[in-house]
This record gives structure tokens, C-alpha cells and sequence, in this order.
């Protein structure tokens, strides 16, 4: 295996639990999938649609996020928004997230010493 | 007209229990029509947007097995390893077991050799094709069947106890001697039933004549055989536990039981047929009493050594067990 493949390889791992705090956060306001698609890679927080989709929908299954069809327009879209559990998760994830990065921080100025 | 959307959500949908097919339709339509409409926005014709939209989906049966976590695997790692473990199991204990019961059957019911290791073969072949189809159809069932909610499924638990000792090196010598025996045995009892077919050779015709006593069919030569099986069963404990006391009584009563009746029938005139000692031209003018001394004295010496040979044996084994105790 390269090392652009092995590079490859762990940005995927790392982003990978990013991406669902992400959509929990960004469905606080409801959506469909692909202006939720839109939306992240937009804001730089890159997820392909064949990992968004199934995404959401798992999500849903574990009560994360709630949905709701919207017929107003010609194409029916599925609209996903976060639910109280999914802001549960959504602040733990933070917190986590949050002491994941100082404590990086701290080993790169421990190095740095 | 049916267009590629269509199709393609028909292909996906079809694998879908019946009550989750309306709900997966409008998604995967939704999907398909805003990846479609962005394509033709960023520049594509729409037949062109269409299929590239529908290529970057993928296999429909794929995204449907997806949608309702069906495993796209015969059997996953939750089952493998028990799966792997049973099917070394019964290939190691029922695929002899089978083979040799129908190979004994062959012999016993008088068939010919090759005939018989032919069937044998055959047979050993279709036990080993049921066994692995019938094993992996069972864990494929398993692996598709959900566990009701709060259930661990059925799934083993590893524990410690599972550990495999380590292999002892003594144990994997005594492999090949429990090959040796296991064949040397298999040819001997094979030899008991071959020869009533006629082993004799008369100026290089084969006589058919038995070469032992046909009579002795009511009593001895089962006997002998069964005995047969007794030794197999010597040399699989043997291999199992190693030389010990106990073992090296059980050598002891064995050779007694067949050196004894096999030389009192030998010495009585009642182990060779007389068919075959006339084909012989017996007894070989006046060095008859020569060669019947000979044969009682390698058998009496054959039979002595392989009894003071277990002893010793055991008696190492048991000195080298009591170091190890207390090193």
C-alpha cells in the first residue's frame, strides 16, 4: 500500500465521527440530504454521498434524528432534523471532542519543550 | 417509458420486505433526482447527468442490502471462528469414523479390495461435501437471523478455558508413531479378511483357498479382530496420554490375549486352513519342526520385547514426569 493510500486511509478514520456531530449540529435547522451534502462540503467538512445517506438513515433508526416528508415541492424530500437525544449526543460529542484537541495540544507543546 | 431511474429503483427495491419498499422508493428517488438536477446544473445533458448519477450509486442489490443492514457476507466474523472450529471437528472425528465404518463394511461383507477402497473413497468424499453444506447452510441461516431486541444472539462467549495448551513435543513424536500403528493395524485386520479371498500362491497362480481356518470364523479370527480394534483403541490413548503404568499393563494383557490363543491355535494345528497347507506342499520335507520352532520363538520374543519395551517406556516417562513435578 502507498503512503498516499495509508494517508488516505486514516484521514477517512479520523473523519469519520466528525461527520456525525457535524449533522447533528447542522439539523438543529431541518434538511435534506443533499443540501445537507452540500451544505458540509461547503464548509469544508468533506463526506461523500454514499456515506452521508446511509448516515442519516442509521441516525434515524437510533432515534438521533427525526424526519418528516415535505410534498410542497414536485420531488418529495425527506427533511431530518436533530432530536432531543441527538442533542444529547451532540454535547458529549463536543466535550469530547473539545478535550481530544487540548490534550493534543498539550503533547505538541510537550514536544516542543 | 420507462426511464433508468425506474429500473433502477425497481432493482433495488425488489430485495426489500414488502412494508419497507414505499419508504425506500421516495428516498432513493429524492437522491437520484437532486444528484441529477446538480450534474445538469454544473453543465451535463440530463441523459448523461442521469446515468452518472445512477453509476455513483452502485449495485442496486448493494444499496438495498445496506438500507436494511442485510450482511453482504456468507458468514460474518461474529459466527467464523465457530463455524471454522465446528467444521475441523467433524472433519477430523466423523470423516474417519465414517470412512472406515463403510470401508470394514466392504471388507466384512466380502468385497473385493480395490472395490472396497474405491466405495470408501466415494464415500468419504460425499460425507465431506454434506458435512461442509449442511454445517455452512446452518450458520448462513444464523447469520440471518436477528437476535430479538436485548438478545446476545447466540453468539459463544471466549473464555480462558479455551486456551489450546501448548503442544507438547513428546505428543507430536508420538504422532507418527500413532500413524504407524493406526496403518499397521488398519493392514492387519484387512489381512484377517482379505485372506478367506486367497492369498496363497501356487507357481505364481493365486490359489483360491483360505489361508486360515474358515472354521475359526465362528469364534477366533472375530476375536482377533476385535482385538484389532482394542489395539487402535491402545494406541489412541497412548497418543492422548503417553506412557504410563496403566498403559503398559494394558500392553501386557493384550499381547497375552493374542500371543497365547494365535500360537495355542498355531501349535494345535487349527490356525491354517488345510486347503492351503496342501497348496503349500507342507509340511517342506523334514524341516517342518525347524520353521514351526522358529515362528513360536519370534512370536514368544515379538510379543516379550513389546511388553519390556512398554515398561521401560512407562518407567521413563514416569521418572521424567516426577522431575518435571518438582523442577
Amino acid at each position: 500500500m502507498s503512503t498516499e493510500e495509508t494517508t488516505a486511509g486514516h484521514l477517512q478514520e479520523l473523519r469519520r465521527g466528525t461527520v456525525v456531530l457535524a449533522c447533528l449540529v447542522r439539523l438543529r435547522t431541518p434538511d435534506y440530504g443533499y443540501a445537507l451534502l452540500e451544505s458540509l462540503n461547503g464548509l469544508g467538512i468533506l463526506v461523500d454521498a454514499n456515506t452521508l445517506y446511509p448516515l442519516l438513515r442509521r441516525l434515524e433508526k437510533q432515534g438521533l434524528l427525526t424526519s418528516e416528508w415535505n410534498t410542497d415541492e414536485a420531488r418529495p424530500r425527506k427533511f431530518y432534523r436533530t432530536s432531543p437525544t441527538g442533542e444529547h449526543l451532540a454535547d458529549a460529542l463536543t466535550t469530547d471532542w473539545r478535550r481530544i484537541d487540548d490534550a493534543l495540544a498539550g503533547l505538541t507543546t510537550g514536544d516542543e519543550s | 417509458m420507462t426511464t433508468l431511474t425506474d429500473r433502477y429503483v425497481w432493482a433495488a427495491a425488489r430485495t426489500l420486505p414488502e412494508t419497507q419498499r414505499a419508504d425506500f422508493d421516495r428516498e432513493l428517488r429524492e437522491r437520484i433526482g437532486d444528484a441529477t438536477d446538480a450534474l445538469v446544473e454544473a453543465g451535463s445533458s440530463p441523459v448523461d447527468a442521469e446515468r452518472s448519477a445512477l453509476t455513483e450509486l452502485g449495485d442496486p442489490a448493494a444499496l438495498a442490502a445496506q438500507y436494511v443492514d442485510r450482511p453482504l457476507q456468507l458468514i460474518g466474523p461474529r459466527y467464523y471462528l465457530m463455524w471454522w472450529r465446528l467444521l475441523k471437528v467433524l472433519y477430523s472425528i466423523v470423516l474417519p469414523i465414517g470412512a472406515a465404518g463403510v470401508l470394514l463394511g466392504q471388507l466384512l461383507s466380502g468385497a473385493d479390495i480395490g472395490e472396497a477402497i474405491g466405495s470408501t473413497v466415494t464415500t468419504a468424499i460425499s460425507i465431506a461435501v454434506n458435512l461442509g453444506f449442511w454445517t455452512t447452510l446452518v450458520f448462513a441461516v444464523l447469520e440471518r437471523t436477528t437476535a430479538g431486541a436485548g438478545q446476545p444472539g447466540i453468539a459463544a462467549v471466549w473464555t480462558l478455558d479455551m486456551l489450546p495448551a501448548l503442544p507438547e513435543p513428546a505428543k507430536t513424536s508420538r504422532l507418527g508413531e500413532l500413524i504407524g500403528s493406526l496403518v499397521f493395524l488398519g493392514i492387519f485386520a484387512a489381512a484377517i479378511v482379505w485372506q478367506q479371498f486367497g492369498v496363497v500362491f501356487h507357481d505364481g497362480v493365486r490359489e483360491p483357498i483360505p489361508l486360515l481356518e474358515p472354521a475359526l470364523w465362528s469364534f477366533w479370527l472375530p476375536y482377533f479382530l476385535a482385538l484389532i480394534a482394542l489395539e487402535i483403541l491402545f494406541a489412541i490413548a497412548l497418543y492422548a496420554w503417553g506412557w504410563n503404568w496403566w498403559l503398559a499393563l494394558a500392553n501386557l494383557v493384550l499381547n497375552v490375549a493374542f500371543t497365547v490363543p494365535a500360537l495355542w491355535l498355531f501349535l494345535t494345528g487349527q490356525l491354517i486352513s488345510d486347503e492351503a497347507l496342501a497348496a503349500m506342499q507342507w509340511p517342506w520335507g523334514s524341516s517342518g519342526p525347524v520353521i514351526v520352532a522358529i515362528i513360536v520363538v519370534v512370536v514368544i520374543g515379538a510379543a516379550t520385547w513389546d511388553v519390556i519395551d512398554g515398561g521401560i517406556k512407562a518407567w521413563r516417562a514416569t521418572r521424567a514426569r516426577r522431575a518435571a513435578s518438582i523442577a
